[in-house]
């Protein structure tokens, strides 16, 4: 039997895929036992096995956009119901330890154009980031800028590094580290929302922490 | 601007809002007996308490036959057998489920969104393995909602009361901006269905310019070829190839275009670009081998077909016929080892219903024909025979195979008899006739055949004239009588159908509304669409019939 190098590691991923989220089941299914070091050993699992199945998630995509740019299936969303639903996977994962509150501004109109599933991908992307820096606080977002829907994720952790900012700005790829890489992604996402012309973007800034924006025409 | 802190559970929540997931019915189903358990603690978490597990189709099939669920969250894969799609096809096709109940689709196909697109059927959502509570709560609680607010929609729809449908979703999208774009979808769809197709082109010209998104340019393109801008319609499909190649739908509207102008090359090419995207679909395969099979490309059509049994092993749109059209081509190929060996293969499954053992009585009678053991054939014929007596029904191609299996057994009268009712419901299909006559051709019966064809669609034809000429001195009363009888004798010819409709609607016109009659015609322009799906007529007949509706008020029974 011959190994098609590419197409296996892809369903190799996918299995590992499913197993780590049966163990991020199991890992839920643990009680807190109201002790300090047992809980945050068990919540510290949790984080990382979520996070490494949502990495894992990104890493399928980018193996299918090696050939073809990625290609956005657009419909109508409620950006509401997206931030909702964000919010309580984010309070989820923080199990108490952070805050974590959703904002809505009130001109977001009730539904917008996006491709669900991977603007969700990166947001989950920014909340683990932001959910291993924050120090008390985390929000979701959504209000509208330069006409386009803007959906950010808020931190008050001390900050993106230097190099990352100007990284963004200059739209360099970044170091392909951990954080970088999931933004390199996550800007591919918002990029390849198109409305006549105008692109999606990302925007990264420090305002009393870490703001991770993207912008959806 | 607002601030929420979460830590809200639904079921506290009051008002419109508020739902009783004690009060839902669900059924999980999952191959998988780790993820089975897992998914029903994941329900009982959110206070769904009356939950049912099914391990694979068959035992959800069962299920909801015994009782109806709210909310049905299944697996993409459930191993053999068939897989989730198949189910939901399956479940919806045969009404077996309401469009109130809930489906989801678990899948770990990250990409799902895709086979979504080439599916004939989309579930209500899907959620992406593995996937957390919190995400199936919401994305529960936002599809319980939606169809909360669609309510009257569904409503008239089950009712079959569609202008009253249009009715209720102009009112969601004058009141609920959340649901704008969704009301448009599915009124889009009743407004092809009710045959308004220049209203159904300007709500989907309505919805591209909120954006262009597919599926709204797909529904404008269908809109413009059942209005015949069949070029228009040709150009937006283009279009969306390019920017959606995954929407497979497009390349079947195309071949729809195709076949409308006659361009029978054209339409086998659109669905084989089709197939090359996505194979599974059992419709679309049936189709290519069909025209294929017309085209007189026997390759192709052969593949077609076999794949059609072969991706349609468990899918609800493959009737026996399929069986019959592979053991054709087969036999038309000289592989008569190879539609023996279709029949070996698939015995099981043809001797189940009657139409299946039709099938194999027939196609099993040409292969010993073909090996030379008449004792053999003449055995088949005779089971054909006696199962045709007993009222079981054949597709066309099938009879006509029949009337060629009994010609070579000596049953020449028979065969007449056959040949005459296939002529009778297709007076005017050239290529269903030629190969009619191809079969007394090779018999040696050449004016036998002439003369069979002739008087089997001369009464039609007859009644058919009678009825047209009559028409066209303004008299319908009698016009109506001869074509209703005219289909009474070719229950299953769509020209003849189509003919009745239209002088039934002349006649309302004329001496007013005839409220037995309209149903009538309703009925007969169904089963007219049913046998020419996308016939150049059918659109111009449902847009007489809706003026016949308004001119008589039949939209007053809408609620306003």
């Amino acid at each position: 039997m011959k190994f098609n190098g590419t197409d296996q590691y892809a369903a190799l991923i996918h299995e590992l895929k499913n197993d780590l989220g049966l163990l991020s089941l199991t890992l839920d299914g643990i009680p807190q036992q109201r002790e300090r070091e047992h809980d945050a050993t068990v919540d510290a699992a949790r984080l990382l096995c979520q996070s490494v199945v949502d990495r894992l998630q990104q890493s399928l995509l980018i193996y299918k956009a090696v050939d073809q740019p990625i290609r956005p299936a657009i419909d109508a969303w409620s950006p509401q119901d997206a931030v909702h639903e964000m919010r309580d996977r984010a309070a989820a994962l923080a199990r108490g330890r952070i805050r974590v509150e959703a904002v809505l501004a009130l001109d977001v109109p009730e539904i917008w154009f996006f491709d669900r599933d991977l603007v969700e991908m990166a947001l989950i992307n920014a909340i683990h980031n932001s959910l291993a820096h924050a120090r008390s606080t985390l929000s979701i977002e959504a209000s509208m800028t330069e006409g386009c829907l803007a959906l950010t994720v808020r931190d008050d952790s001390a900050g993106y590094p230097q190099h990352i900012l100007a990284g963004g700005a200059a739209n360099a790829a970044f170091q392909a580290t951990g954080t970088g890489l999931g933004l390199q992604f996550s800007r591919l996402i918002a990029q390849s929302h198109d409305n006549q012309g105008r692109r999606g973007e990302l925007r990264l800034h420090n305002d009393q922490g870490a703001v991770f924006c993207l912008l959806l025409p | 601007m607002w601030t929420d802190s979460g830590v809200n559970p639904a079921s506290a929540r009051t008002g419109d809002t508020f739902i009783d997931y004690s009060a839902l019915r669900a059924l999980v189903v999952e191959d998988y007996p780790g993820m089975r358990n897992a998914l029903r603690l994941s329900l009982t978490n959110l206070g769904i308490t009356r939950v049912q597990l099914a391990a694979n189709a068959a035992e959800a099939l069962f299920q909801v036959k015994q009782k109806p669920y709210d909310f049905i969250l299944c697996d993409f894969n459930l191993g053999d057998g068939r897989d989730g799609q198949q189910l939901l096809e399956e479940l919806r096709h045969s009404h077996l489920i309401s469009l109130e109940t809930v489906f989801m689709m678990v899948t770990a196909e990250s990409y799902y969104e895709k086979v979504v697109a080439t599916a004939e059927l989309a579930p209500d959502d899907y959620m992406i393995k593995p996937f957390s509570p919190e995400v199936l709560r919401r994305r529960l609680e936002s599809i319980l909602l939606r169809k909360r607010a669609f309510s009257d929609v569904y409503r008239h729809f089950h009712a079959h009361e569609l202008s009253a449908a249009v009715a209720s979703c102009d009112t969601l999208i004058q009141d609920k901006p959340k649901y704008v774009v969704d009301a448009l979808r599915f009124k889009g769809e009743l407004l092809v269905t009710l045959g308004r197709p220049e209203e159904a082109e300007a709500l989907y010209q309505q919805v591209i310019a909120m954006r262009a998104i597919p599926w709204a340019r797909l529904g404008l393109a269908r809109a413009l070829h059942l209005q015949a801008k069949d070029e228009a319609a040709e150009a937006v499909l283009r279009d969306v190839m390019e920017q959606a190649p995954e929407m497979v739908a497009a390349y079947d509207l195309l071949s729809d275009v195709c076949l409308a102008r006659q361009d029978t090359k054209a339409a086998q090419e659109a669905l084989e670009q089709g197939v090359a995207i996505s194979a599974r679909t059992v419709r679309r395969q049936q189709k290519l081998g069909e025209i294929a099979h017309t085209n007189g490309d026997l390759d192709t059509a052969r593949s077609a077909f076999a794949n059609v049994l072969e991706k349609g092993l468990h899918s609800v749109f493959v009737t026996p016929s399929d069986f019959g059209n592979l053991c054709r081509v087969q036999l038309e190929q000289g592989d008569v080892q190879g539609a023996a060996a279709t029949l070996k293969k698939n015995k099981t499954t043809l001797q189940a219903s009657p139409e299946g053992q039709l099938v194999m009585a027939v196609t099993q009678g040409m292969v010993q024909i073909r090996n030379g053991n008449l004792k053999d054939a003449a055995k088949a014929v005779e089971e054909a025979m006696a199962l045709r007596a007993g009222g079981t029904c054949g597709d066309a191609g099938l009879l006509l195979d029949m009337a060629g299996a009994c010609m070579a057994s000596g049953r020449h009268d028979e065969a007449d008899g056959i040949v005459a009712e296939v002529a009778r419901n297709a007076h005017d299909s050239e290529a269903l006739l030629a190969r009619a006559r191809k079969l007394y051709d090779d018999a040696g019966r050449s004016e036998a055949g002439a003369a069979v064809l002739a008087v089997a669609t001369a009464d039609v034809r007859k009644l058919n004239n009678e009825g047209v000429v009559l028409a066209h001195r303004g008299d319908f009363r009698t016009a109506v009588d001869k074509l209703l009888r005219a289909c009474a004798e070719a229950p299953h010819n769509p020209r003849i159908m189509m003919n009745a409709v239209w002088v039934m609607l002349k006649f309302i016109d004329q001496a007013g509304m005839d409220e037995q009659m309209i149903e009538i015609a309703r009925r007969h322009l169904d089963e007219a669409e049913r046998q020419a799906p996308g016939h150049a007529r059918i659109a111009g007949l449902r847009l007489h019939l809706k003026n016949v509706e308004s001119k008589f008020g039949i939209q007053r029974k809408a609620p306003a």
